[in-house]
């Protein structure tokens, strides 16, 4: 039982820490504010104007565009409109291009003369971040321009609303106990994303605790009265284990205050916290995935740790790990886009990449469970293989001090026998 | 403290190494090294930086695997159950720095197998034992580099181990902590502990050592208890002095050289020389008032000894621990 008592000094150093009670509380605040903010923005952007410069030969379709504009309600749009009756349209352009460039107006745009045929339209515009300007233009002309053709093809009023109907769609997610209408699909979207930046967030946190940790425990020459005692085996696996647990004590207390929250009906701008977001299903494959992901990461991190004496000695092996650790969050769009799709099923089966492209897969729709099994089977293996290397490297280059070591010296070291 | 059980054969060598060695790449640390280490002694395992002290400790201690040869503990193998009877302060030790000292001295305690009530309460002991007792709840950063190590020392010792290899356990310390360290490990023998000592200062083991070996380069040079080895060396001078103003004679036998200092004569003899042939003939010439056969400290041995055997033809620097 000396790992026990090796895994109890690693979880509680770490969590008798100022630092772990600062990322307890900074972590969630940071995921709120990134999640939050966006939200409040999008809100209160109604009390920011934007004003428009709109050349309108003919008076064509002003007033229809301000009445569809006023429909919008996020944004507040302010029509200018620049006069082209008694001079050239191309004075009148280069007018409005002045005031864009003089920030007089965000953007511009000019109408052709015979719009209603035609049908064309020039947008003007400073940057390229008023694409999502141009986003709420574009409908807004159209439905001018097919009210226009309407009334020119003579199509009474009433007809003309009845053409103009929209589909008015419903969600529905079907789940293993039936049917169910799912009202708020994009809080769920939100919570399954926040989840995952903090899955990857923690395995390479506490992964890289485990690099600095063996490195301490190195440079403080702490690991050779260790030895006496115990075989390095243990002393990593213990180590593993302490952290992994002070990882998990820590969602632990995120999952607890978030229910406590939801059940007080706390709520920040409109966003409510909804704990029942948080599933079962949501919560276990969220520890079975940081279990085997921390795992594969901190055995990594434990064995390149053993071979240097600094941080800064590491850097060279950590960052090709933490590479490995991102790689999924770039494929996470690949992948929730599709997720049943062949290149999601395979990717989310790589054992680097399983922890997060599972667990998003797991998140947004439930994959057959063999798929669920297969990976974890194939994560343990590698998890196995890794703890392999890891301890190999661990036992012949914890005693090792001097320059920093070389991948060639990994290579040396992995090829001696054992 | 309890005593320690009786084993079956209790007399037979408490540690026992059949050639053993050790290879670091084209370097042979460690070669062919025999040792029997005799229970309830200390034994001085002494030599040169660089001789082989650490990696034959490590091998001892199954922190590294010997190449080839044998380790036996009371005449089992080397194994997990025998770490725990044996107590190791390595000479590049350290402690985590963010713990507290007792805790830590508990947990080091836990690693030997003791139960963690037990190890804490042993570590308060013990703390008290080495003057530290105020420093129990102290962080180890808040100590000084000589209380630490005091620290480690006492780690060594907490589980009544029966046997402890201390790694140059005094460097560094000031004389009244090597006082304090020496009565500890005197202590522990009484108790029926078997204590090595390696260490490159000599006079220190030879105020503590019953018995010691010589390593070199690897090789082991001479073993035996200190009187053995003593007087395996001859005797290389005599101190003389005269209650008058006399001269020792010039033909003196046996007597090869001789120089004076604060009115003591030293005479440099030959390795066949008679004594008391010698301290006839100088009574002959006046009143001797002093006449000490002085054996070799262990630094003449040890420089005689080492020059033996690196003038025997041994490249220098094919060795480091």
């Amino acid at each position: 039982m000396k790992t026990w008592s090796i895994v109890r000094r690693e979880y509680l150093e770490r969590v008798r820490t100022r630092g772990f009670l600062i990322s307890t509380v900074l972590v969630p605040l940071f995921m709120g504010l990134i999640i939050v903010v966006p939200m409040l923005l999008s809100q209160s952007g109604g009390e920011e104007q934007r004003s428009i410069g709109l050349i309108d030969p003919g008076r064509q379709v002003t007033e229809s565009l301000r009445r569809a504009l006023d429909e919008i309600e996020r944004e507040n749009f302010a029509l200018v409109t620049i006069n082209v009756e008694r001079r050239s349209l191309a004075d009148g352009v280069a007018e409005m291009r002045d005031m864009i460039r003089d920030e007089a107006i965000d953007s511009g745009v000019v109408i052709d003369p015979d719009f209603v045929n035609t049908r064309r339209a020039a947008f003007y515009s400073k940057s390229v971040s008023s694409m999502m300007l141009m986003d709420d233009l574009r409908p807004a002309l159209n439905r001018v321009l097919s009210e226009q053709r309407f009334q020119r093809a003579g199509v009474s009023d009433s007809l003309r609303v009845y053409l103009a109907g929209r589909a008015q769609w419903e969600r529905i997610t079907v789940t293993a106990e039936g049917e169910e209408t799912e009202q708020d699909e994009p809080s769920a979207f939100i919570v399954a994303v926040t989840m995952i930046m903090i899955l990857y967030m923690m395995i390479l946190f506490y992964g890289q605790h485990t690099l600095t940790g063996v490195i301490e425990e190195k440079n403080s020459r702490v690991v050779e009265i260790l030895l006496s005692s115990v075989p390095t085996s243990n002393l990593m696996l213990g180590k593993v284990l302490g952290i992994g647990m002070a990882g998990l004590t820590q969602f632990a207390i995120w999952t607890a205050t978030l229910t406590w929250l939801s059940g007080t009906g706390f709520s920040v701008g409109g966003f409510s916290l909804d704990g029942s977001l948080l599933t079962p299903v949501i919560l276990v494959s969220f520890v079975v995935n940081f279990v085997l992901g921390f795992f594969l990461f901190a055995m990594l991190y434990a064995g390149v740790g053993a071979l240097c004496n600094t941080v800064q000695d590491s850097q060279q092996f950590a960052t090709p790990i933490a590479m490995c650790a991102i790689i999924p969050v770039l494929l996470l769009s690949l992948v929730i886009r599709a997720p049943d799709s062949t290149v999601a099923v395979v990717l989310s089966l790589i054992p680097l990449f399983t922890p997060i492209l599972m667990f998003m897969r797991v998140s947004v729709q439930t994959p057959p469970l063999w798929q669920i099994l297969l990976s974890w089977v194939l994560m343990i293996a590698t998890i196995l293989a890794a703890a392999r290397v890891a301890g190999k490297l661990y036992r012949l280059g914890i005693l090792t001090h001097g320059s920093a070591p070389s991948w060639r010296t990994v290579m040396k070291i992995l090829r001696q026998p054992d | 403290m309890s005593e320690i059980p009786v084993r079956p054969d209790p007399d037979g060598p408490i540690l026992r190494l059949q050639d053993v060695s050790k290879s670091y790449g084209a370097v042979r640390a460690v070669r062919d090294i025999s040792l029997a280490i005799p229970p309830g002694a200390i034994y001085g395992f002494l030599g040169p930086n660089g001789a082989g002290k650490t990696t034959t400790i490590r091998s001892i201690m199954g922190i590294i695997l010997p190449d080839s040869g044998t380790i036996s503990f009371r005449g089992q193998p080397l194994g997990r159950n025998t770490l725990d009877r044996i107590g190791y302060l390595p000479e590049e030790r350290g402690l985590y720095r963010k713990m507290k000292c007792a805790e830590h001295l508990g947990f080091l305690g836990e690693l030997k197998g003791l139960p963690r009530r037990e190890a804490l309460s042993r570590a308060r002991e013990w703390l008290e034992r080495l003057d530290l007792a105020e420093w129990g709840d102290r962080k180890v950063d808040a100590l000084s580099k000589g209380m630490q190590q005091k620290v480690q020392f006492a780690a060594t010792f907490l589980f009544e181990p029966e046997l402890v290899i201390l790694d140059e356990p005094f460097s560094g310390l000031d004389p009244l902590n090597i006082e304090l360290l020496r009565d500890v490990i005197v202590e522990q023998r009484a108790r029926g502990c078997t204590v090595i000592f390696s260490t490159h200062m000599l006079a220190e083991a030879e105020k503590l050592c019953d018995s010691i070996c010589l390593i070199d380069g690897g090789l082991k040079i001479l073993d035996g208890s200190l009187d053995e080895v003593r007087r395996s060396f001859p005797l290389k001078s005599v101190r003389v002095a005269f209650a008058a103003d006399v001269e020792p004679p010039a033909d003196l036998p046996g007597v090869i050289g001789r120089t004076r200092a604060e009115g003591e004569w030293r005479l440099e003899i030959d390795q066949d020389t008679d004594t008391r042939a010698l301290l006839t003939a100088l009574a002959a010439a006046g009143p001797v008032s002093l006449f000490s056969a002085n054996r070799p400290t262990l630094d003449e041995i040890f420089l005689a000894a080492v020059r033996r055997r690196r003038g025997a033809g041994a490249a220098p620097g094919e060795a480091r621990a």
